[in-house]
């Protein structure tokens, strides 16, 4: 197996609960649990850094400002909610974060690498090696089995066709689909769905995991599963996690709340009981 | 791997769809094949044909007989070799559609012009020991199931026997030939002139004329220069004649079908147009419906030059089936067409180039069919792609 995949070479972390190594953001006050965005740029274990951010899009001639001049810091290992109303960027800023989009102005860096100067292909290999992304929609290849869709990211590591197979399985098995990896996806429940879609953004070991309304589509006790295994997957194996919600009940489960409103960040609420 | 399998399944998301443009795009080439190898058959006999036989006929037209007096004068020019009589018989053998050449002609002098004719069955000797006695191609034998000794009643239509219109004209048959060269069809019938001359003379009072003679001229002489002094000595009649060499005479009978290559061409390239067409409208409408799954793949981190790759690779694999289709279509019925077209178009081949050429067609066909799908899936964002519902 390569170095550079954890739960490859830490099959047992399965049952350890090992906690992984993060640095702490300072504890809340009491009873101020909601902290200024600008507090966050005192942090030194960054995973995700936007700095003066705007994206805007046209729609019938009309030029739609999404993201306002946003600063915003994240810091690595923990496991973020994004809120907002409808409209006010979200997923806008999931995608410019996830190198699918590009900002008007504005630096993002994640892990490290400030995506605004890398091209198509540095850009793409990028999003290989450090983000994963859960959808809404799941959006797996209808075409391919659970266990296909899980290995395809896989394809693009220098691994060998055993171990691929093996780190398929074992993303397979940490979402708890090791029995159903042979269906296609139209043979799944939307919650199964969602397991698969989970295995596939972690398979090649990512830095980052993108969640776009993980839960939107899914039932009170899918969604509740897969809360969970997002849990799991920032506690044990050390994930920054940035899930979009409208729902408060998967907001709870993260350490952070962010609030975004008219491309604008609100606040941040710390969720100690997270 | 894993490309390969997503390729084969996308594919296979509309079977009948892709089932159809496949079966178009082997049908195309196919055709391009059979055209295409009409077309090589045709030019290969031709080519074929070049050697140092030269053929007498009529200035005004292949219908026009010419003295058997001139045999002797041609024979005296220097240069001049051999020269033997060739006349069109044109019978029936049992029904019209039986169509074969029958030729009569001076046996010795006919054998000794073609060296390309094998004897496979009997002997050239039992051929010129009687006058009733023909050398039978191959061709021949095997699609009427004749052997040797049979006895073959031929119609005359042209030239009827003495006994009456309804009465044939019986041969047996004494040798069998294979042609070694693919400028002499394996369907002659060739039988003695003495018998056919003296049979028609005998029906019509008089000595028939010559349908065309054929000339072996020396190998070192000037084929162009005996041409000329040919053409020459009977300019004053009783018929003026036209020397050709022999690659010339087959090519008379090519143009009589038209300029066949540009027919082929044009038909060929509609019909790649049209497949053209097809093969682009089935790669639109797949690269439509997988907008998402490229957004999906660039969002894993897959690159554009990965997806530009992996969208041509679909058109070229939908065409690329078809194409080995078509070829192995054309060549498994070459043997059929060369059987059913043996009277009009012997030797009729499905050469390595036509092959080649049918690939490349394929390939270019692939090419154009997946470059804007391609382009296309290369050049949307990943955003975008994800957006599509």
């Amino acid at each position: 197996m390569g170095s550079r995949y954890s739960y490859a070479k830490a099959e047992s972390a399965l049952d350890s609960r090992a906690s992984p190594a993060r640095s702490v953001i300072p504890p809340a006050a009491p009873g101020a649990n909601c902290a200024p965005a600008r507090i966050l740029f005192a942090m030194s274990n960054s995973m995700i850094i936007c700095k003066d951010v705007s994206k805007s899009y046209q729609r019938g001639g009309e030029t739609l400002s999404v993201l306002d001049h946003l600063d915003l810091e994240m810091e690595a290992g923990r496991f973020y909610a994004l809120m907002g109303p409808s409209g006010s960027g979200k997923t806008t800023l999931l995608n410019l974060i996830g190198g699918l989009d590009r900002p008007d102005s504005g630096e993002v860096t994640v892990a490290g690498a400030p995506l605004s100067k890398l091209g198509s292909g540095p850009l793409a290999s990028w999003r290989a090696a450090n983000v994963g992304f859960v959808f809404q929609g799941f959006n797996l290849i209808p075409v391919l089995s659970a266990f296909e869709n899980v290995r395809l990211p896989l394809t693009l590591t220098p691994l060998s066709k055993a171990e691929r197979k093996k780190h398929a399985e074992l993303a397979l098995s940490i979402v708890g689909m090791s029995d159903r990896m042979d269906h296609r996806p139209s043979q799944l429940s939307g919650g199964q769905e969602q397991r698969v879609a989970i295995a596939r953004a972690i398979a090649s070991d990512p830095k980052v995991l993108l969640c776009d309304e993980p839960t939107g589509d899914l039932d009170r006790e899918s969604a509740d599963q897969v809360m969970d295994l997002l849990v799991r997957l920032g506690k044990e194996f050390g994930k920054t996690i940035l899930m979009v919600t409208h729902d408060p009940a998967a907001a709870a489960r993260a350490e952070r709340i962010v609030h975004l409103d008219k491309g604008k960040l609100g606040h941040i609420e710390s969720n100690v009981g997270a | 791997m894993d490309f390969l399998t997503l390729t084969r399944r996308n594919l296979w998301r509309h079977p009948l769809r892709t089932t159809l443009t496949c079966g178009a795009i082997a049908m195309a080439v196919f055709l391009v094949c059979t055209l295409r190898s009409l077309v090589t058959t045709l030019d290969n006999s031709a080519v074929a044909s070049r050697n140092e036989r030269l053929w007498v006929q009529s200035a005004v037209s292949l219908f026009v007989s010419l003295p058997q007096s001139y045999q002797a004068k041609i024979e005296a020019i220097d240069g001049v070799d051999l020269v033997c009589k060739w006349q069109w018989f044109g019978g029936i053998y049992i029904e019209p559609k039986n169509f074969f050449g029958q030729f009569a002609v001076d046996p010795e002098k006919a054998l000794s012009l073609y060296p390309e004719l094998t004897v496979t069955e009997g002997s050239k000797e039992a051929f010129l020991g009687s006058r009733q006695m023909v050398l039978v191609g191959q061709g021949l034998v095997d699609r009427f199931g004749w052997k040797l000794g049979d006895k073959v009643p031929i119609m005359g239509t042209i030239f009827p026997h003495p006994d009456g219109a309804d009465t044939p004209w019986e041969f047996e048959i004494a040798a069998i030939y294979q042609s070694s060269k693919p400028n002499v069809d394996n369907q002659m019938f060739l039988f003695h002139w003495d018998y056919f001359a003296e049979t028609v003379e005998t029906a019509s009072g008089t000595a028939p004329d010559v349908g065309t003679y054929v000339v072996r001229t020396h190998p070192a002489s000037d084929q162009s220069a005996i041409m000329r002094e040919i053409d020459t000595m009977f300019e004053n009649g009783p018929q003026r004649v036209q020397a050709t060499t022999e690659s010339e005479f087959q090519a008379q009978f090519v143009s009589m079908y038209g300029n066949v290559g540009f027919f082929v061409s044009a038909i060929g390239g509609a019909v790649l147009l049209a497949i053209l067409l097809a093969a682009l409208n089935t790669m639109l409408m797949s690269a439509r419906e997988q907008t998402r799954d490229v957004g999906i793949l660039k969002a894993l981190g897959f690159s554009d030059g990965r997806l530009f790759a992996y969208m041509l690779g679909q058109s070229f694999a939908l065409c690329l089936v078809g194409g080995a289709i078509g070829v192995s279509l054309a060549l498994l019925l070459e043997k059929g067409i060369s059987k059913a077209f043996a009277a009009m178009l012997p030797n009729y081949a499905v050469i390595p180039q036509t092959i080649v050429l049918a690939v490349g067609i394929t390939f270019v066909i692939g090419l154009l069919a997946g470059i804007l799908p391609a382009l296309r899936a290369r050049a949307i964002l990943p955003v975008t792609a994800l957006s599509d519902r």
